[in-house]
């Protein structure tokens, strides 16, 4: 109750106190930003399995957990856009499993050039978001069904063409994963390269903002002019290409177009957005917090396994991790409803009436 | 309860009558929304209950319905005082409501809809389909309804259902039945049915009163018509008092429009914009026209097609034939993207679901359509400049916020509404469409949006407002068009505006002018 008694005085004082006003912006700074609390936790994290076990922090050693990152981190940026829209693409650990296998054989039995069968892969992964997107637009799917289709569908075929494995000869393929660009590996380029075209797209295009709006409030959206159901095409196309650019890079890191299942990384996507801030309802969530939340998990990953963790408690560690991150964007947002930078009209009686009225009760007396 | 002296009606003893209403009086905040002395509905009856929007119909029926709890008085059904505060003692009490939203759930059939909550047998845990299926059937029987039980509500037409949700109140074998607005949504084929429905559950002994705002069918039903204006119960008619003429001038009181004038509009030859014929599910054909200056109502009932009208118009539901012409030029919206890049805009009716993206910042919600216009190359949106543009917008609609990054869930509803009035300025359209403008806002915030409408008006905009507030369109329109299940039914030039004429020929069936 005091609290609210000095918010309303915020509103009412035209905000003349300089100190109220300064924390009152840095409330709000760290409330635009709660990835600051993620990216400290990835160091935390970081600094504690390095000093239990120097090794962790060695060049190899990050070298890595670099690809695994880029990995993990190019899923979880495309699954992102997918729940910015509000939907979901349960499809892309099968997809990419399947994109694994795709890619070597376009490489390796269709003797297509490797650049060229990278580039087909992509389009092959597009083409699956964009079939994904079609359905949830045009028929009104829900995300969760038909993407649950590719999910079981993509799994299905992955085994079917890869009964035996394709063997990748090409040293082009193999230097995706194998080779490093001033020590850092390829994949790490290429990840650092897609995050930042996708915070580029979303933050700093108009139709970035179209995404995050047609995920706040579709119909608003729609109303406001916005082609809707292009951007959540789009959403799912960027899905899809993402899943693609990850089976190009396990296959290389296999050697081998191996049925070698990634199906279940979409849930360690999800769990990398949902801790990086991304709001399973849509509308919210940035690329930088997608990128810690992935990190973070990598990080606790491989650092358990360095410090001779037993893999079960691993999950368990990860699970432990993104319950916490949910609940305390829970409680973030909860605190922000109440006691946030929440104006009052200083007219009291008036926002009585505005609340109890039935619409119309006070046609009478204009 | 026996202080209070009766009124209009004659009171041999209050316990005779079987519902009572005495001395209820209903506050929101300083407003008096319902004052009823004295009101006796007997077993046999049929009761009109007309008024025009917010003279205290619905609070009525809640009240009799124990859904809002009076401030003072009593209501008695059969001699028994309604405990304060409970719909569920009035079920007891043999109270039934039907109202213009459809409670039903769309996933379960017919049948399990019409049993909702009871059971039709002894059986405990099972369900019964037989007795289930019998029950039900008889049920639409006494409806009317001939379709397969079995059949999920979800899949039947909006007349279906409505005529499922009577069968449904009448399941509970009421003492008093409430119909509010039971027609609205149906056809005269269907309504013909409803009201010989309401006049045999009156003569099997029950009492249903009926709120309707077709003035025909209310005469056609009623055994009494009874009058609330402004909260206030101010006749209760016999059928051969309540003639159309006599129900409209009690619902209006004096003539209160219009008020003042309002600049005339530019007189350019050119139209803003153009309907020729225009038709889509369930409005038109129509044809209608707006200057640039114009400021244009669209009166009607609910369901007469205001809302539908606009929606037409920005793109955002199909026109089926017909042509539009925005300032000369062919016009043919597929969606409401096409509608924004011809230079339309709507404000929406409902804030909540159709415009505000509540939990992003201010910024955000007032730039959104314009973000293309403002993005460089028109595609990278610089967030110095987005910053810029709000901030004018904010300033411009005198939205009274801190600072443009506070989430617009943390602005009363007048203050989002102008926000949104903002989002569309700033889009500059030709044609600005203007859904239910003040719906849940307050007394002050509704004049800061008439200025904001002004102001459009003057920058040359062309103006169409649907409201269900006559004053409201009276105070600001140049002309006001009435709908009438989908057609319009009549115009008005401001000289002429009176809203005994515009209730007419909304509710009255068949009136010209």
């Amino acid at each position: 109750m005091a609290e609210d008694g000095s918010v309303a005085e915020l509103g009412g004082a035209d905000g003349k106190r300089p100190g109220r006003r300064a924390a009152v912006r840095f409330a709000q700074r760290l409330a635009d930003t709660p990835e600051l609390g993620i990216i400290g936790a990835v160091g935390v994290a970081f600094a504690i399995f390095a000093s239990i076990n120097p090794l962790f922090a060695s060049g190899s050693e990050l070298q890595n957990l670099g690809v695994d990152l880029a990995e993990f981190g190019i899923l979880a940026i495309g699954e992102s856009f997918a729940i910015i829209t509000g939907g979901i693409d349960l499809g892309i650990g099968s997809l990419t499993a399947l994109m694994v296998v795709m890619s070597a054989w376009l490489n390796h039995t269709a003797q297509l050039p490797v650049l060229l069968a990278f580039l087909v892969a992509v389009l092959m992964g597009a083409a699956v978001g964009l079939w994904h997107g079609l359905w949830i637009t045009r028929l009104g799917i829900a995300p969760f069904i038909i993407t649950l289709v590719t999910f079981i569908g993509a799994a299905g075929a992955d085994e079917a063409i890869a009964q035996t494995p394709v063997q990748i000869s090409s040293p082009t393929f193999l230097a995706v994963a194998g080779s490093t660009v001033a020590g850092v590996p390829v994949p790490v380029v290429i990840f650092a390269v897609i995050a930042l075209l996708a915070w580029f797209f979303l933050e700093r295009t108009y139709l970035g903002r179209q995404v995050y709006a047609v995920g706040g409030n579709r119909e608003a959206a729609r109303l406001a002019g916005i082609p809707t159901n292009r951007r959540i095409i789009l959403a799912y196309v960027v899905s899809g290409s993402c899943a693609a650019v990850v089976g190009i890079i396990f296959a290389s890191q296999l050697t081998s177009g191996t049925a070698d299942s990634t199906t279940g990384y979409e849930l360690i996507a999800i769990a990398s957005a949902v801790i990086g801030g991304v709001s399973l309802a849509g509308g919210q969530g940035r690329i930088v917090g997608v990128v810690a939340g992935a990190a973070l998990l990598v990080v606790l990953e491989q650092g358990l396994v360095a410090v001779n963790v037993n893999a079960y408690y691993q999950s368990m560690v990860v699970a432990f991790v993104l319950l916490v991150a949910v609940v305390a964007d829970r409680l973030r947002v909860r605190r922000l409803e109440r006691t946030g930078v929440r104006v009052r009209t200083p007219r009291p009686p008036d926002e009585a009436a505005e609340s109890a009225n039935p619409p119309g009760v006070v046609s009478g007396t204009p | 309860m026996a202080s209070v002296s009766p009124s209009s009606t004659d009171s041999t003893a209050d316990t005779g009558g079987d519902l009572v209403l005495a001395g209820v009086r209903k506050l929101y905040g300083p407003a008096v929304v319902l004052d009823v002395d004295h009101l006796v509905m007997r077993r046999g009856e049929v009761v009109g209950l007309v008024g025009e929007n917010g003279a205290g119909k619905s609070t009525m029926m809640g009240v009799v319905a124990g859904a809002v709890a009076p401030d003072a008085g009593t209501v008695s059904i059969a001699g028994e005082l309604l405990g304060s505060g409970g719909t569920l003692h009035a079920q007891e009490l043999g109270v039934a409501m039907v109202s213009q939203e459809f409670p039903l759930v769309g996933q379960l059939s017919v049948a399990e809809n019409l049993l909702l909550g009871r059971r039709p047998s002894e059986r405990r845990f099972l369900i019964d389909g037989r007795a289930m299926d019998a029950v039900a059937r008889e049920l639409l029987g006494a409806v009317g309804l001939q379709i397969d039980t079995r059949r999920r509500v979800d899949s039947l037409s909006v007349a279906q259902r409505q005529l499922i949700e009577i069968a449904k109140a009448l399941g509970r074998d009421p003492l008093v039945l409430i119909l509010d607005e039971p027609t609205s949504a149906l056809g005269p084929a269907e309504s013909d049915r409803v009201l010989d429905f309401a006049r045999r559950h009156a003569r099997g002994g029950g009492i249903v009163i009926f709120v309707g705002h077709r003035l025909n069918e209310v005469r056609a039903v009623a055994d009494r018509v009874v009058v609330l204006r402004n909260g206030v119960l101010v006749s209760d008619l016999t059928p051969a008092e309540a003639t159309e003429q006599r129900i409209v001038r009690d619902m209006v009181g004096k003539d209160l429009l219009p008020e003042g004038d309002i600049a005339a509009s530019g007189d350019g030859e050119a139209l803003a914009f153009e309907a020729r014929a225009l038709e889509a599910e369930g409005l038109g054909p129509l044809d209608l026209a707006l200057r640039p200056g114009e400021v244009v109502g669209v009166a009607g009932l609910m369901g007469s097609g205001r809302s539908r009208l606009l929606h037409v118009v920005m793109g955002a539901r199909a026109s089926t034939r017909g042509e539009m012409r925005l300032a000369g030029a062919r016009y043919r919206p597929r969606s409401p993207a096409d509608g924004s890049a011809a230079g339309v805009g709507l404000v929406p009716e409902d804030r909540k679901t159709q415009s505000l993206l509540v939990d992003a910042p201010i910024r955000w919600n007032v730039t959104l359509a314009i973000l293309r216009r403002i993005s460089w190359k028109h595609l990278i949106l610089a967030s110095r400049t987005e910053r810029r543009e709000a901030a004018a917008i904010v300033r411009r609609v005198r939205v009274r916020c801190q600072t443009a990054e506070q989430p617009a869930r943390s602005l009363s509803g007048g203050n989002q509404q102008r926000m949104i009035f903002g989002r569309w300025m700033a889009a500059r359209p030709r044609l600005l469409l203007l859904d239910e403008p003040t719906r849940g806002v307050d007394v002050g915030a509704k004049a800061e949006i008439y200025k904001l409408i002004e102001e459009a008006r003057k920058e040359g905009m062309a103006i169409l407002v649907a409201s269900s507030e006559l004053e409201e369109l009276a105070g600001i329109c140049h002309r006001i068009v009435v709908l009438r299940r989908g057609r319009i039914a009549a115009e008005f030039e401001r000289s002429e505006f009176s809203k005994e004429r515009i209730i007419a020929a909304a509710a009255i069936d068949g009136a010209a002018t």
